[in-house]
């Protein structure tokens, strides 16, 4: 691997991770897409080399989201050490971030394996990307359906049921197939439950935070395998980039979902999806 | 429902141990070998977590999941 596809790749997953286009399903097409045959996905240091790019993207959102963690963590030892619930803002988000973690942490540690070994090609990840254009669509002609144009009727985060958080981590359970979008697919859950487009961010990206960094440091064993040392240089640089555009990322699209919906990321998957099927199937991509 | 959470706990932490030791595979064959048992260890150690914390708020005679 060279330093610029080393780069390319740390972008491609600090920015796909958070915009709602499937960082999964982009690390399978796009290297398909330019020809990259020098990577073997399946060797010990390309798997190092992403594990220290999903660290550097976990640590940008908690950078990020500093502040609200810090008094999200802090309610949540506070209420068990009272050994009960109360109305705190951050302690019912904190609680409904956890329930909402359980169903990916479980299905991820089951499936995530054999998922990535039966879709783990540009074909599926192209069909999947495509479908997740499609889900977003869906789920803003239900939003719009349910609230009209006008705005107003939209809750906090901390009102949202726990049923409904489960729900929402279910739903990101689905981004363990490549091309379907870890935020992207919970921000739709989200605003089915009237969430409004920030809040709904918001929640995807907090939701999102433990399952990046649980993925990072339950695979730095993968560090320390024999060839893992053969990319440490592009690994570091690669972590310190992807870190950059996650932070960059999150930030912009925090800005854009004040006043913009998903509509835009579902054209581009429709579109990218597509091509990228149509090309697969000719074999012009492998 | 507390006597069912400390049930829950001990039955998560123990199949972690087991996970750990790679007594049991199940739902481990596809996995890269013992990293993947370290993997269930680590997830079964934290719903273990989960539900002693889910005990002690039921423990509480004003608690309510609210």
């Amino acid at each position: 691997m060279t330093y610029v596809q080393a780069f390319a790749l740390a972008l491609l997953q600090g920015v796909s991770e958070l915009f709602p286009v499937s960082s999964l399903g982009h690390t399978i097409l796009v290297p398909a897409l330019l020809q990259w045959h020098n990577i073997d996905r399946a060797s010990p240091s390309f798997l190092a080399f992403v594990v220290v790019l999903h660290l550097g993207t976990a640590l940008a959102l908690i950078l990020y989201y500093r502040h609200e963690w810090y008094a999200i963590v802090r309610a949540l030892v506070a209420s068990v050490v009272r050994g009960r619930l109360s109305d705190d803002r951050e302690e019912r988000i904190g609680w409904r971030l956890v329930v909402g973690t359980i169903p990916v942490g479980i299905l991820g540690v089951i499936f995530e394996h054999p998922v990535r070994l039966l879709f783990g090609s540009p074909a599926p990840a192209a069909i999947f990307l495509l479908i997740n254009g499609l889900v977003m669509f869906a789920g803003e002609a239900l939003r719009r359906r349910q609230h009209g144009a006008a705005p107003g009727g939209y809750k906090p985060i901390e009102a949202l049921s726990y049923p409904q958080s489960l729900m929402i981590g279910f739903a990101q359970a689905f981004a363990l197939l490549p091309g379907i979008s870890r935020s992207g697919i919970s921000m739709v859950a989200g605003l089915l439950f009237d969430l409004d487009h920030e809040n709904a961010a918001r929640y995807s990206f907090l939701l999102a935070t433990p399952v990046i960094l649980a993925a990072g440091l339950l695979e730095i064993p993968r560090l320390f395998a024999p060839d893992a040392h053969l990319v440490l240089l592009e690994a570091i640089f690669g972590g310190i980039a992807a870190g950059i555009a996650a932070y960059l990322s999150v930030a912009f699209l925090m800005r854009y979902f004040r006043s913009n919906d998903l509509r835009p990321f579902g054209w581009y998957c429709v579109v990218v999806g597509a091509i990228s099927f149509v090309l697969a199937r000719k074999g012009v991509i492998s | 429902m507390r006597v069912i959470a400390i049930a829950l706990a001990v039955v998560f932490f123990v199949l972690g141990i087991l996970y750990g030791l790679g007594k049991i595979n199940f739902l481990t064959e596809s996995g890269a070998g013992h990293a993947h048992h370290i993997t269930h260890l680590v997830v079964c150690w934290i719903l273990a977590l989960l539900c002693l914390i889910w005990a002690r708020f039921q423990g509480s005679p004003s608690a309510s999941m609210r």
